[in-house]
């Protein structure tokens, strides 16, 4: 039994050490992305190690089964710990055989190569069977010993219920019927200890997470393989980018400060509804003003154009105390926005702020000393000038 | 077998039962007062009309009198009373000294009366869990020194050879409770009521979830998990499962808890290696915790039929489940992508709650409900009664949690969501509307886990009526002989379990190596916080605007930390940077963002929104679940503190010019004019003396700093 154990400690070393190898090679020979931070390699490589722990930790139980002093047979055990081995080094194998691999992009599954997938599949492929097989062998010998200890019972009169018993084996502790052998010598106030073994499955699901650990520690800093935040960071900002860019090639929502136009009713609607729920606490919710200034007269602090104003909604005048709404809305948002401002001119609504800023007049158009001609002139604006864009309805 | 067992020379003494007493009722007490405390703040983010515009009800001095109460005294006085009743029995000793036992308890409910008044006049550190100012922490520490004092004294004129589990996890609790506490609250006074924490920004954050996450593990765990294992083997008469668990678990327990602190932290300014060691040293804590579960549950073996009938059972079970479910949900939420989800959410707060509800209050609920009818030398009044707080309980339970993992999870993701365009779906307003109907259905499990407690008092006390108290509870047991012969086939454990001193020192070792490893080289090494040219101490003003900030607990609903994610720097702008923070004695950073971040609010809105804002929160932003703060458009800043902060942050390495402190009151007051004028501009007459003006002073400079940095690269 005790080289038994030597046998799986070293294996366990092999494990731990193998893929760090093959880690090593893989960051000193290329700067090509690492297996570790793919996510199905990840995922497989996690499966297999937690087969892996069900599965010593099973063996364990089947061991004690074994052994259990009703039961002594020549049973599989010695075949068990080989097995474990040998997995173990299915295991390292294929860590660097995919650190040989690594550079062959062409027929990848989810970012890995076809070998270091299949291989990987394979490994829990036969972690899965040897589980399977552990199970089987496990209920029968524990319906043999159910068997065995109903009809004992059955002699000496008593019921014996089957849960516990099972649940006895997991955790490795030793009946009920026989405590007393375990029974040390300690009283506390009437508290008396048993001397149970460590459930397996406990024992070597804290070495896992231990392991679990290592390799953590070794991926991200001593190796440095894995992103560390910054280097996400940087990575999901790119993407984004990306994708963003991909979507607005095929978007009809491409509208900027220099090709923002005054849009039909539907559009002034919706930019309506949006200035009531995001601009309304500052400016009013009729724009008359309040904690920003008044949008409905003729003053306009920084241009009041409608590239001007699409500008100042987009980036925002921050040291003014207005902030940038490019992250909130769309660019067609904006535009609606732009619209609606523009068409709310001149409507005088109550409690209006002073004017701020400097006067302002739409080239071309009178002086503005009469509200009552511009609003109509804006009114033919709106309905004859084209929305951008009709596709991008409000969300 | 073992000495006592020695018929001959027998001493008679007897267990003081009156301390117990006395913890038990206090601990009953505080419990409907915290949980109380607990209800309103639920109710207060559903109807804010709650918080009646009154500085002492509004939720940023609520919670944490919610959290202090809970924590502080209604676990804490169920740990006393734990221990005071097991140490005893475990010993065959009566307390040390019936003198301390007495100063230890008043000397403890003058401490939460003290927390109570303090927190309510918004006096704090504003460091959570440790919100307490420097008198009252001075008194913690002198009255913790009482309780182990008296403890030791017990353990020492014992007559029980060896000590059991549950004492190892007593003493490890006294040792790194001190320890926690008193590195945590190094603060330097600047009057009666008012200090500032000794460290700063990056440094700060780490020693206080080192404090704070320990608090969980050495105030909420392991005196309960040596409650856990005096009363579930007591109450079900069954021996304990695995002794070699015991020490496996207990040991493994102490040295991996305190390393995991900087879970709190992942995604924030903390350096990666710290972040790092905090996630490994969590998925490690899994195996040590469950040992404690196991060997609790198992210990039930062969008595699971009593569960049904057994009111006290069922108690026992459903708290050391809860306890195995919050500690593998925490290792969980140690992982830096489920973390990314869950940090700043409120399935935090359901996680927590599962632990403290679940854990700590069905295990104060099972052992009152053994020890009252005890001490009463009688039976319990009602065991239906009992078994209805029971289900009551459990119910409250599920009907808190579950809406919060929902909400918690669903907010998430708004606040993560893109539209394909690029922009931010939801504002943050938007999440927190949708956050209404599960804060309600919190409320109500909150409300039945309250009326279950109530139902509990009401049992208790009828049942303390019927019976007769027994003050001195009469004992025997054989001294311990001064000579000791070892068995030979003994465990090596046991030659600790019978040396006390050297246990607690080996604890105290064990636990702190983890801190010391961390802390060092955050606190030696340059590299961990790149300085920024760019950010400079605040004014007077905004000093003292921040010191607002504090005592109305906006660090309760608010961060201050913008984490490197694209739904962040999208929503707040650019992520935080460890050099942002070097003069935030102390760092806000915050747990839970009830509202949206705060750390780059600097200049996105003019003076007169925050006015408007904090006069009346709805009026800038719809349906916003803010308390509005009235009284800061009243009351006038103190300027006559301005010198003491001045000079106390001077102490603590701010780079104020020297003499500085006589000149801050003029620099304090021109730009409260400037403030007062730009309010003037946009139609509102306020005195620059306000509260509120250095409220909005150190609120427009929030995150502004780090911006200065880009125009000086930028014009070199």
């Amino acid at each position: 039994m005790k080289s038994a154990n030597k046998h799986k400690l070293s294996a366990l070393i092999a494990a731990l050490v193998l893929p760090g190898l093959s880690l090593a090679q893989d960051s000193t020979a290329a700067p090509a992305p690492s297996a570790f931070s793919n996510a199905l390699f990840n995922t497989l490589l996690v499966t297999s190690l937690v087969l892996l722990v069900v599965i010593i930790a099973l063996s364990q139980v089947l061991k004690n089964i074994a052994t259990s002093d009703r039961l002594i047979r020549n049973a599989k055990k010695s075949s068990t710990p080989t097995k474990t081995a040998l997995v173990i080094f299915l295991l390292g194998l294929a860590s660097q055989m995919q650190a040989a691999t690594a550079p062959v992009a062409n027929d990848s599954i989810g970012g890995m190569n076809q070998f270091t997938f299949y291989f990987m599949v394979a490994v829990i492929g036969i972690e899965a069977m040897v589980l399977g097989l552990l199970i089987l062998t496990m209920n029968k010998l524990l319906r043999e010993e159910l068997t065995h200890e109903a009809s004992e019972a059955a002699a000496a009169g008593k019921q014996v219920s089957a849960m516990p018993s099972m649940l006895d084996k997991l955790n490795a502790s030793v009946s009920l019927e026989q405590e007393s052998e375990i029974m040390l010598d300690h009283d506390y106030d009437g508290i008396k200890e048993l001397d149970n073994d460590l459930p397996p499955w406990w024992k070597y699901g804290f070495y896992l997470t231990i392991l679990v650990a290592v390799i953590y520690i070794t991926n991200y800093h001593i190796i440095g393989t894995g992103d560390l935040q910054t280097a996400e960071y940087k990575k999901e900002m790119k993407a984004a980018e990306l994708a963003v860019a991909e979507f607005m090639k095929n978007s009809a929502n491409m509208v900027d400060e220099n090709t923002v136009k005054m849009l039909e009713k539907s559009d002034i609607d919706a930019g309506g509804q949006i200035f009531l729920a995001s601009c309304a606490a500052c400016h009013g919710r009729a724009g008359e003003g309040g904690v920003g200034p008044n949008l409905t007269d003729d003053y306009w602090v920084h241009g009041g154009k409608l590239a001007d104003i699409f500008k100042s909604i987009k980036y925002g005048w921050i040291e003014k105390g207005m902030k940038s709404w490019k992250e909130d809305f769309s660019p067609m948002q904006i535009a609606q926005l732009t619209s609606y401002i523009k068409s709310i001119k001149g409507t005088n609504p109550a409690n209006a702020k002073a004017p701020q800023g400097d006067l302002f007049t739409e080239e071309g158009a009178a002086p503005a000393d009469s509200t009552a001609v511009k609003t109509d002139s804006l009114q033919l604006k709106t309905d004859t000038l084209k929305a951008v864009s009709p596709a991008v309805e409000q969300r | 077998m073992t000495d006592n067992n020695k018929s001959h020379n027998l001493e008679k003494f007897s267990y003081d039962n009156t301390i117990v007493k006395w913890f038990a009722y206090a601990t009953i007490v505080w419990g409907i007062v915290g949980m109380t405390a607990g209800l309103l703040a639920a109710l207060q983010l559903v109807f804010p009309v709650l918080n009646l515009d009154l500085p002492y009800t509004s939720y940023g001095r609520v919670r944490p009198i919610h959290t202090n109460a809970v924590i502080f005294a209604f676990v804490g006085n169920g740990i006393f009373m734990g221990v005071y009743y097991s140490l005893q029995r475990l010993l065959k000793a009566r307390m040390f000294s019936d003198f301390l036992s007495k100063v230890h308890f008043w000397g403890w409910q003058l401490i939460i009366v003290l927390a109570a008044v303090t927190l309510v006049l918004g006096k704090t550190t504003g460091k959570e869990y440790a919100e307490l100012e420097w008198p009252i922490d001075i008194l913690i520490a002198l009255i913790w020194v009482v309780f182990g004092w008296n403890m030791f004294g017990t353990i020492l004129k014992r007559r029980e050879r060896h000590l059991y589990v549950a004492i190892w996890f007593y003493i490890a609790t006294f040792v790194t409770v001190a320890m926690l506490h008193i590195v945590n609250s190094i603060e330097i006074p600047v009057s009666f009521w008012k200090s500032y924490s000794w460290y700063a920004g990056v440094q700060d954050a780490l020693v206080q979830w080192w404090y704070g996450h320990n608090a969980v593990a050495f105030f909420l765990t392991t005196p309960y998990l040596g409650i856990m294992y005096y009363f579930v083997p007591k109450a079900v008469n069954r021996p304990v499962y695995s002794y070699r668990l015991s020490i496996i678990h207990f040991w493994a327990l102490i040295f991996i808890y305190i390393w995991a602190g900087p879970h709190h932290l992942l995604y924030t300014a903390t350096p990666d290696w710290a972040q790092s060691l905090g996630v490994v040293f969590s998925v490690m804590l899994i195996a040590p915790s469950w040992g404690g579960m196991i060997n609790g549950l198992l210990t039930l073996r062969g008595a699971w039929d009593r569960v049904r009938d057994e009111v006290v059972l069922k108690f026992f079970v459903v708290a050391v489940t809860a306890y195995g479910m919050a500690t593998f949900e925490g290792p969980m939420l140690s992982l830096k992508n489920v973390n990314a989800i869950s940090h700043f959410t409120d399935w935090t707060i359901a996680h927590v709650h599962v632990g403290a509800l679940g854990w700590n209050g069905f295990l104060t609920f099972g052992v009152l409900y053994w020890l009252i009818p005890r001490l009463f030398q009688t039976k319990l009044y009602s065991q239906k009664l009992a078994s209805m707080h029971f289900w009551i309980g459990t119910l409250g339970i599920v009907l808190y949690a579950v809406p919060l993992y929902w909400a918690g999870i669903m907010q998430s993701l708004m606040w993560k969501d893109f539209t394909p365009e690029g922009q931010l779906r939801w504002q943050f307003m938007d999440t927190v509307t949708k956050m209404m109907p599960f804060y309600a259905a919190r409320a109500v499990g909150g409300t039945l886990y309250l009326v279950g407690t109530v139902m509990m008092a009401y049992n208790l006390v009828k049942t303390i009526k019927a019976g007769s108290f027994v003050a001195n509870e009469e004992a025997e047991a054989a001294a311990l002989s001064t000579t000791y012969v070892a068995h030979e086939k003994d465990h090596w454990h046991r030659a600790i379990e019978r040396r006390p001193v050297q246990l607690m020192i080996l604890s105290l070792v064990v636990v702190a190596i983890g801190g010391i490893i961390e802390f060092i080289p955050a606190f030696l090494v340059k590299s961990n916080i790149p300085t920024i040219s760019s950010v400079k101490p605040y004014t007077p003003l905004e000093l003292q605007g921040r010191d607002i900030y504090l005592r109305e607990g906006c660090y309760t609903c608010h961060s201050q930390m913008v984490r490197p994610f694209r739904s962040e720097t999208a929503r707040y702008g650019e992520y935080s940077k460890a050099g942002e923070f070097v003069y935030d004695h102390p760092f806000q950073w915050g747990s839970k963002r009830t509202g949206p971040d705060l750390a780059r609010i600097g200049g996105k809105y003019p003076d007169s929104w925050h006015f408007n804002h904090m006069q009346d929160p709805t009026s800038m932003t719809e349906n916003s679940k803010m308390p509005a703060y009235p009284w800061l458009l009243e009351d006038q800043v103190d300027v006559s503190s301005t010198v003491g902060k001045i000079k106390a942050m001077q102490k603590l390495g701010v780079p104020y010019p020297e003499g500085y402190a006589d000149i801050a009151a003029a620099d304090m007051e021109k730009q409260a004019r400037v403030i007062a004028a730009s309010l003037q501009n946009d139609g509102i007459t306020i005195e620059a003396d306000r509260e509120i003006i250095a409220l909005i002073a150190y609120l427009q400079r929030l995150g502004k700093d780090i911006k200065g940095e880009k125009k000086e690269t930028a014009e070199k």
